[in-house]
């Protein structure tokens, strides 16, 4: 899966903004929203805050966990604990990128917060590549992921899954009597 | 439950005994997508879905129509329209991409599907496999083939293209609690165990293992 289309699915979390004009309920296909009030926060999904945005037609308010404090404290604990410790977004690295990005201006201490992330991302993705390896050289069949993103597991999910693909190969063509010796 | 009620009215879509919501229909699409996407064989077909999201879209695109340049409203529907069909377009295309790369096997599952049970593939995708297998046929004779000795003229197309490898390992989300999932050794020293699969819990495993809970939607790849 491509980086930019986990991106996509993350862009349909919702996020409060605060919008200076006014507008009447839209009736989208994927649900309604709105009406919009200037001045009255209202929740939208993110591909349409982030163009509201650009168009200067709203702020935006960071989601609650986009705060020093609490990154802070999810910090800790993340590297505190030995596995995955549960994330306040299942989009949290992406949503971090596209706000900062497009609406730093709106987000306090957005330097801190960018770093803090990418501290939190680097820690659990070390923690990935340790486990990886680990279900490799013990052979296991089964691994149980709680609390991982799709865009943690996407960083490694080609290589991981081409390996186990290719381990397994050369293992069936290994063990005698099996049938399993294929064409290709 | 008035809303939803007089919301799923909207939904044209009369012959499907489940009723949905646009917004449902949405997410089931998307559930298609990601599954198809990370699944390592054909899945089922969703004719009904593609076909009601189609019918959503083109509505949608009529009304917008009659609005006025420039209009907000009409922008933010553009945009939305834009996304759904990215998702749409993305599903199609790697069905067809699995199409292309295991289309004797895809051919022959639909072959040996008995009277009765639905097809894997749509009316449309069909005729694109036959055409498919027929062209890649005809092209290996002209350019190779005819030129060979004859005793090795022919090609066995089963035999030639890889079949799909249901021992992939896959990653996936479980939306239903399932026990007694039995995980299959690695190597002969192991033994088989089970597992359950909590509701919201993620996993990785073999996708030969949960072929069938994939196909139930009581699991999601990811």
């Amino acid at each position: 899966m491509d980086p930019s289309e986990v991106e996509f699915l993350a862009e349909k979390e919702m996020v409060t903004i605060i919008p200076n004009f006014s507008l009447d309920k839209i009736y989208l296909i994927g649900g309604d929203l709105g009406p919009f009030n200037p001045g009255l926060p209202v929740d939208v999904p993110v591909w349409l805050a982030l163009n509201l945005k650009q168009r200067q037609k709203c702020r935006i308010v960071p989601p609650d966990w986009m705060d020093v404090g609490k990154l802070e404290e999810i910090k800790e604990l993340e590297s505190k604990e030995e596995t995955f410790a549960p994330i306040p977004s299942p989009y949290y690295m992406e949503l971090t990128k596209m706000l900062l990005n497009h609406a730093s201006d709106n987000i306090p201490k957005a330097d801190e917060i960018r770093t803090l992330v990418k501290d939190i991302w680097d820690t659990r993705v070390a923690k990935l590549r340790l486990s990886a390896d680990s279900f490799i050289s013990q052979l296991e069949a089964h691994a149980k992921l709680d609390n991982l993103t799709l865009m943690e597991i996407n960083t490694t999910r080609t290589f991981l899954l081409d390996s186990l693909n290719c381990m397994y190969k050369l293992r069936t063509n290994l063990q005698p009597g099996s049938d399993k010796s294929n064409d290709y | 439950m008035s809303d939803a009620l007089s919301e799923a009215s909207d939904l044209s879509g009369d012959d499907s005994q489940d009723v949905m919501t646009p917004t449902e229909l949405i997410a089931k699409l998307e559930e298609a997508w990601l599954n198809e996407k990370f699944s390592p064989e054909l899945l089922k077909n969703k004719s009904e879905i593609v076909e009601c999201v189609m019918e959503q879209l083109t509505h949608m695109e009529e009304n917008l129509q009659r609005v006025r340049k420039g209009d907000v409203k009409a922008s933010i529907h553009r945009m939305e329209i834009d996304r759904i069909r990215f998702v749409l377009s993305s599903y199609l295309r790697s069905r067809l991409q699995k199409i292309e790369k295991f289309f004797p096997h895809v051919l022959e599952k639909e072959k040996s599907r008995a009277e009765g049970d639905p097809s894997f593939l749509s009316p449309e995708e069909f005729a694109f496999a036959k055409e498919y297998m027929a062209n890649t046929e005809t092209y290996l004779k002209a350019v190779a083939l005819r030129h060979m000795p004859p005793n090795l003229q022919t090609i066995d197309m089963l035999k030639a293209v890889p079949e799909p490898c249901l021992d992939s390992f896959v990653f996936l989300r479980v939306k239903e609690r399932q026990e007694n999932i039995l995980v299959e050794p690695e190597t002969d020293e192991q033994r088989e165990y089970v597992v359950d699969l909590e509701e919201g819990s993620q996993h990785l495993m073999r996708y030969r293992t949960i072929a069938p809970l994939v196909a139930s939607g009581a699991v999601q790849l990811i």
